[in-house]
């Protein structure tokens, strides 16, 4: 099995080659004279008044949690829907269940209006 | 089996390092970064075992949402990194304390008395056509049925937790719902313009004759 994984492999060492190389070349071939304004962070002629680690609102983080909710979710339907003509109605009815769990969320966040954004 | 051994070694040593770099990154954002990648070299270890489903919900799951979600955490906080280092000195035996007591149960778990090739010897390759997708569903789906749906109800509680914790309603917002927008009807929602006659103000200053020819 592990046969087919090799051409992903490969797959993987070229993407790392493309993506690393052009920065490998300009490093190594690239003529490089920093000197302190070089360095130094530019933004759009002005000084750099402020750290760029702004503090974000905590929305954010809502969107991202639900986010990963209902992709666990969907992590789950896929080996059900393999094995859904093997198992037959039980399985069906145990999807339902688990979706109609989660459904019961989705409403309550839905009448919460955590899904508007304003 | 030597390539596979190869590979094998590779990705661990890739994971060592990149949670090496976790715990001793300076910014935090590289620190979430490095962690990223042990989880794709982890992925690529539980390919090699042939938990090919695990690996890629690994990669969709925690690389593609629960590492965004820390990015944001991360963020929010507004770590500073000064006041982070003072305590280290004085946290560090308990720090030590608790990672060698770990270390410990670890060992007494998995250690190479009941965990090794002897007790559990490697299982047959399996073959090309092999789903590991379809074993997990028949497995998930009637022995484990009941873990399933405990499961989703640990779901429901993040989301009924995540949405009390964090939902704010910002009274200084002046955003128009735009569904109220397109029921404006044409009478007294509206703007209604008036015709008037019009109004002439008297011209600013006393005595206009003296001082108007020289603005130019």
């Amino acid at each position: 099995m592990l046969d087919n994984y090799l051409p992903i492999l490969i797959f993987i060492l070229v993407g790392i080659l493309v993506g690393v190389g052009p920065l490998a070349l300009g490093y190594l071939l690239g003529p490089r004279r920093p000197d302190a304004e070089k360095d130094s962070p530019y933004e759009c002629g002005f000084e750099a008044f402020e750290t760029a680690r702004l503090k974000f609102d905590v929305r954010f983080y809502l969107v991202a949690i639900l986010f990963i909710v209902f992709d666990l979710e969907i992590a789950f339907l896929f080996p059900w829907a393999i094995v859904l003509d093997e198992l037959g109605i039980f399985a069906f009815w145990a999807m339902v269940v688990f979706l109609g769990i989660l459904v019961v969320g989705f409403i309550y966040e839905w009448k919460k209006g955590a899904l508007e954004w304003e | 089996m030597g390539f596979e051994k190869f590979l094998f070694y590779v990705f661990a040593l890739i994971t060592l390092w990149a949670a090496g770099m976790v715990i001793t990154r300076r910014n935090p954002v590289h620190a979430v970064l490095f962690l990223v990648l042990a989880f794709v070299s982890s992925a690529a270890l539980w390919v090699l075992i042939e938990a090919e489903f695990l690996g890629i919900v690994l990669v969709l799951v925690y690389v593609g949402a629960v590492m965004v979600l820390f990015l944001f955490v991360v963020m929010m906080l507004d770590v500073d990194l000064a006041a982070l280092r003072a305590g280290f000195i004085r946290a560090l035996p308990l720090g030590l304390l608790v990672a060698g007591v770990m270390a410990v149960e670890i060992f007494l778990i998995v250690g190479p008395a009941n965990f090794g090739l002897e007790a559990f010897p490697p299982p047959d390759a399996a073959p090309a056509d092999a789903t590991n997708t379809r074993d997990l569903g028949i497995l998930l789906y009637s022995i484990y049925i009941y873990p399933v749906e405990i499961a989703a109800v640990i779901l429901l509680v993040a989301i009924v937790a995540a949405i009390r914790l964090t939902l704010r309603r910002r009274p200084d917002n002046k955003s128009v719902d735009p569904a109220r927008q397109v029921r404006v009807k044409k009478g007294p929602d509206r703007i209604r313009l008036v015709k008037m006659a019009p109004e002439v103000e008297e011209p600013f200053g006393a005595s206009p004759t003296t001082e108007s020819g020289e603005t130019s």
